[in-house]
C-alpha cells in the first residue's frame, strides 16, 4: 500500500452553525480501518453517530476503499469550537486527522416550511442519522395556549417522522381534566400526511387526532403527554455491498412520548358581566319563538329558542326565560346540531319549552336575556329575544286543573251540594242615601230623649223650689181661690139665692186677701184689710171701694140692698180682685 | 195633673218616633218592590243572567239591601261567575252581617274558586268580638239604639214626676238598664261602621294576578291569586295596592285587577 496516500480528513457540512441547530461531522479515510478513536467534541453535543459506511471502487485494477465515520452534532452554547483531532490506525499507522473549527452563532430560527404538501416527500427517509427520538417523535399543538375559562382551543395530537412506520399502537391518551372536551369526527379514513418543516428539519406530520378542549376552570392546566408504541424500519450500517447498494434497515420497537403542554387559562373578566351570564364564551345570537298567540286554557303553547353560534355551545347551561309564573312549565326539551371540525365547535341548540296555561286571561312571555363573552373582542354581549303576548280564552273543560293546590278542595265533605235559595222578602230594601244610621233624623232621635230627660228634670227642680214657699204659693193661689168663689156666686146668682150669692161674694173677696196679704182668714177686719193695704202702697180709692163692697155684701147678708143689683155687685167684686192683682 | 201631662208628651213622642222608625223597616217604593219581584221570578225560571240585569237595575237606582246582594250572588253563580258571586256576597254580609244563609253561600262559592287559603286562625276572643259587632245589621243596630235611648228616656221622666215609690223604683232600674243597651248597641254600631271601614277588602277578578313584592311591575313576584281570592287592602299607592290575603301573606297588586266590596 503507499502509505503517502493515505488520507484521513475531518470535514464538515458547514463552519457556521447556529445554537442548537444539527451539522454533521464525517471523518473519512481512504483504507481499511483497524481502529478508529473519536474526538472528545467537548462543547458539542453528540446527536447521533457515529455511523459508520464505507465504499469500496475498484478503478483499472486499483481498489481503493473509502470509509467514513458521520456524527451528528449540535452546539448548545454560542462561541468559537474546535472539533479535535480523529485518531484512525489504518494498516498499521496512525493517522490523526486535522482539528475543524466551527463558530456558533445565536440560533437562527429554522426556516419553517409549512407549504403543506399533500404527497410524502421521498427525500424524507434518505437521513442517516441513527438517533430515533429526532426522528420520531410526538407533539400536542393548540391553536393557542393562552384563553379565556370557556374559550374553545384546538388540540392537535401531531406524528413527526422520518422513518418508515411498521406498526403503531395508541398506548395512552391524556386524561384532559379540566377540560370538557369533543373530539372532532375524522372524516377520512386514511390520515392525511404532509410536510412540515420543525428545527430545520423537514418531517412527515400525521395528525393523529383532533379535539376540542374548552378550560372548565381559570389557571394553568397541563395536558398530558399522548403515549404510542412503534415499530420503525431503522437504517443500518452496511455490512456487505447488497446492503450498501439497497440500503440496510433494521426493524426497532419505540416507544415515543410527547412533551406535557401548558395552558395558561384567564378567568372570565367581572368587569361587565351581565346579569344572569351563565357562562356561554364564543360568539352567538338568539331566537325565539312561539307556535300560537291565542289558545284556550289546558292547550299545550310550544315556545322555541334557537341559540346559533360558534363556542361551548354544548354547555349552555338552562335559559333565563321569562315566563308567566302561572303557566305550568315543562323542562325544555333540548337538541343540538353542532359540527365539530379542526375550527372548533360550532351549530344551534333549540331548546324546546311546553307550556300549559291554566287560568284564562292575558299574559306576556317577557323578552329571553341571554349574555355571553366574546374572547376575541373581550367583551360581554347581551341579547334579548322579542317578547310573545298570549291570550288564554277559558277551555271547553269546566273542572279546573289547578297547579298549584296539592290537595283539592274535594275533601271537604259538603251535605249541602248547592248554595242557599235566594230571599224572597225584600223588608230591608232602602236608598243608599237613605241608611238610617248617621242620617239627621238619627242624631235627632237618639238626642231628642236625653234633651227631653234634662228638659223635665230642670222642669222639676223649678217646681220643686217653687212649691217649697208656702207664702208664695197662697199668694199664687189666691186669684184661682177667688175666681173659684166668684163662679160659685155667679151660680147663686143664677139660682137667684142672694143670700148664698152675697155669701160667696164675701168669702171670694175675704179669702183672696187671706191668702193675698198672708193674714190668717180669723184675723181679717175691715181696719186690718185697710192698713195692710195701704202699708202695700195700694190706690186708697181701690181701698175705699174694697171696703164698701165689703161692707155691703156683709149688710145684704141680713137686709135686702135696692140700690145696686147683684150682677152689679158682682162686676164690682171681679174688677177689685183684678185691680188688687194689678197693684200687689 | 202634671203627671197626668206629662204622660201624655211621652205617648206623643212615641206615637211620633214609631211613625218615623216602622217605615224605615218596612219601607219600599212599589216600583223597586216590583223590579224585586220581577228578578225573583226570573231566577225561579232558570234565566239568571236576565234575573242579575234586573237586580242590577234596582242598584241602579240607588237602592241596595242585603236581599238583593244576596239574590245577585246567587244568580251570579247560577251564571258560572264565581269572583262576581263573591263580591256580591261579601256586599250582601256587609249589609247584614249576622246573616247566616249569606254566611253560608259565602263559604260554599269560596269553596269553588282556585286558591285554597288555609286561614290564619284567630285569637278566640278576637273571634267573639267579631261575632259581637257583626251580630246585627246596622240598621237594626241603629233603630235599637234609637228605641232603647228614648224609652229610657220616657223612663226617667216617670221617675221624676212620678209620687208612688214603687214606681218610682222600676222606673228608675228601668231606664237605667235601658240606657246602658242603648250605649251598647250605639257602640256595637259606631264599632260595626269602624270594622268595615278599616277592613277595606276585595275580590281579585283577573284570571290570575302576581302578587309584587313592591309596587313596580319588574320586582319579584311573591306568589300568585286567582279569581275568586278576597284580600284585605292594606294601602293604595298609585295604582298599586298592598293586600293581606287570609293566610298572612302581603304584597302588591294593580288596583284593576280586584273589585271593592
Amino acid at each position: 500500500m503507499f502509505a503517502q496516500d493515505l488520507k484521513f480528513t475531518a470535514s464538515v457540512n458547514r463552519n457556521e452553525v447556529g445554537t442548537n441547530e444539527q451539522f454533521q461531522v464525517d471523518f473519512s479515510v481512504n483504507g481499511n480501518v483497524e481502529g478508529f478513536n473519536p474526538p472528545s467534541f467537548s462543547g458539542f453535543e453528540v446527536l447521533a453517530g457515529p455511523s459508520q459506511s464505507t465504499s469500496m471502487s475498484s478503478i483499472n485494477g486499483n481498489t481503493s476503499m473509502n470509509t467514513t465515520f458521520s456524527y451528528v452534532l449540535a452546539a448548545p452554547k454560542e462561541g468559537d469550537f474546535v472539533i479535535g483531532p480523529a485518531t484512525v490506525v489504518v494498516n498499521g499507522r496512525r493517522l490523526n486527522s486535522t482539528p475543524v473549527h466551527i463558530k456558533v452563532v445565536k440560533g437562527r430560527a429554522a426556516p419553517q416550511n409549512n407549504a403543506a404538501q399533500n404527497a410524502p416527500d421521498n427525500t424524507v427517509s434518505a437521513g442517516n442519522t441513527s438517533d430515533l427520538s429526532k426522528l420520531i417523535f410526538l407533539r400536542e399543538v393548540v391553536d393557542k395556549n393562552n384563553v379565556y375559562q370557556g374559550q374553545q382551543i384546538v388540540l392537535n395530537y401531531r406524528l413527526y417522522t422520518r422513518v418508515q412506520i411498521e406498526q403503531n399502537q395508541l398506548d395512552k391518551l391524556p386524561d384532559l381534566t379540566g377540560f370538557w372536551n369533543e373530539d372532532v369526527k375524522n372524516t377520512q379514513q386514511q390520515p392525511q400526511v404532509h410536510i412540515e418543516t420543525y428545527k430545520g428539519v423537514k418531517y412527515n406530520v400525521i395528525d393523529i387526532k383532533q379535539t376540542i378542549l374548552f378550560p372548565e376552570h381559570a389557571g394553568n392546566i397541563t395536558i398530558d403527554p399522548i403515549e404510542m408504541t412503534f415499530v420503525v424500519q431503522q437504517p443500518v450500517a452496511a455490512t456487505n455491498i447488497m446492503d450498501q447498494f439497497f440500503g440496510s434497515y433494521k426493524e426497532v420497537k419505540y416507544k415515543a412520548k410527547s412533551t406535557p403542554l401548558v395552558i395558561h387559562v384567564k378567568p372570565l373578566p367581572e368587569a361587565g358581566k351581565p346579569e344572569g351570564f351563565t357562562g356561554a364564551v364564543g360568539k352567538f345570537s338568539i331566537e325565539a319563538s312561539v307556535d300560537k298567540t291565542s289558545l284556550k286554557t289546558n292547550d299545550a303553547l310550544n315556545y322555541k329558542v334557537k341559540v346559533t353560534g360558534a363556542g361551548n355551545i354544548k354547555l349552555l347551561k338552562n335559559l333565563n326565560t321569562a315566563f308567566p309564573e302561572d303557566f305550568e312549565k315543562y323542562d325544555p326539551k333540548i337538541s343540538d346540531t353542532v359540527t365539530e371540525d379542526a375550527n372548533g365547535v360550532s351549530g344551534s341548540r333549540i331548546y324546546n319549552y311546553l307550556l300549559i296555561p291554566r287560568h284564562k286571561g292575558d299574559y306576556t312571555i317577557g323578552e329571553l336575556k341571554f349574555a355571553y363573552f366574546n374572547p376575541t373582542t373581550n367583551r360581554y354581549v347581551s341579547l334579548s329575544s322579542k317578547a310573545f303576548h298570549v291570550n288564554v280564552a277559558q277551555g271547553a273543560t269546566e273542572n279546573n286543573v289547578t297547579a298549584f293546590s296539592t290537595s283539592n278542595q274535594q275533601d271537604i265533605k259538603l251535605l249541602d251540594k248547592d248554595i242557599r235559595y235566594i230571599k224572597t222578602s225584600n223588608d230591608d230594601l232602602y236608598r243608599d242615601d237613605d241608611l238610617f244610621y248617621g242620617s239627621v233624623l238619627y242624631y235627632l232621635l237618639l238626642f231628642i230623649g236625653p234633651v227631653l230627660c234634662g228638659a223635665a228634670y230642670a222642669y222639676r227642680r223649678w217646681d220643686i223650689k217653687n212649691n217649697s214657699d208656702l207664702v208664695k204659693v197662697k199668694n199664687k193661689r189666691a186669684g184661682k181661690v177667688a175666681a173659684k168663689h166668684l163662679a160659685s156666686a155667679q151660680i147663686q146668682l143664677t139660682a137667684n139665692n142672694t143670700q148664698g150669692f152675697y155669701e160667696d161674694v164675701f168669702k171670694g173677696l175675704y179669702g183672696y186677701l187671706s191668702d193675698k196679704l198672708n193674714i190668717l182668714y180669723a184675723n181679717l177686719d175691715r181696719e186690718t184689710i185697710a192698713a195692710v193695704l195701704q202699708e202695700r202702697k195700694v190706690d186708697s180709692q181701690l181701698i175705699n171701694k174694697l171696703l164698701d163692697t165689703l161692707d155691703l155684701c156683709e149688710m145684704a147678708r141680713y137686709a135686702p140692698v135696692t140700690h145696686i143689683s147683684k150682677q152689679e155687685v158682682f162686676e164690682k167684686a171681679k174688677g177689685i180682685i183684678n185691680d188688687l192683682e194689678n197693684e200687689i | 195633673m202634671i203627671w197626668k201631662m206629662k204622660f201624655n208628651t211621652l205617648k206623643r213622642v212615641l206615637c211620633l218616633l214609631i211613625l218615623l222608625v216602622v217605615p224605615i223597616l218596612t219601607f219600599a217604593e212599589g216600583q223597586a218592590n216590583t223590579l224585586f219581584e220581577k228578578g225573583n221570578a226570573l231566577y225561579k225560571k232558570g234565566e239568571f243572567k236576565q234575573a242579575l240585569e234586573t237586580y242590577q237595575l234596582l242598584i241602579n237606582d240607588g237602592y241596595q239591601s242585603a236581599g238583593v246582594y244576596f239574590n245577585m250572588g246567587n244568580a251570579s253563580y247560577k251564571s258560572g261567575d264565581i269572583p262576581l258571586a263573591i263580591l256580591y256576597y261579601e256586599k250582601a254580609h256587609k249589609l247584614n252581617p249576622a246573616d247566616e244563609d249569606i254566611n253560608f253561600n259565602i263559604r260554599f262559592a269560596n269553596s269553588k274558586t282556585t286558591d285554597k287559603i288555609d286561614e290564619v286562625p284567630e285569637f278566640f276572643l278576637a273571634n267573639w268580638w267579631k261575632k259581637i259587632i257583626l251580630g246585627f245589621s246596622i240598621s237594626t243596630l241603629s233603630v235599637f239604639s234609637v228605641l232603647f235611648v228614648l224609652l229610657a228616656s220616657g223612663m226617667l221622666v216617670v221617675y221624676f214626676f212620678t209620687n208612688s215609690v214603687s214606681i218610682k223604683k222600676l222606673s228608675f232600674y228601668t231606664a237605667i238598664s235601658l240606657f246602658s243597651l242603648g250605649i251598647i248597641s250605639l257602640f256595637i254600631s259606631d264599632r260595626q261602621m269602624n270594622y268595615f271601614n278599616a277592613h277595606k277588602q276585595a275580590i281579585v277578578f283577573s284570571g290570575s294576578v302576581s302578587v309584587k313584592n313592591a309596587p313596580v311591575s319588574s320586582s319579584a313576584t311573591l306568589f300568585i291569586v286567582h279569581d275568586g281570592t278576597k284580600v284585605n287592602i292594606l294601602e293604595n299607592n298609585n295604582d298599586w295596592m298592598r293586600v293581606r290575603i287570609a293566610n298572612g301573606n302581603e304584597g302588591w297588586i294593580k288596583v284593576g285587577d280586584v273589585k271593592d266590596i
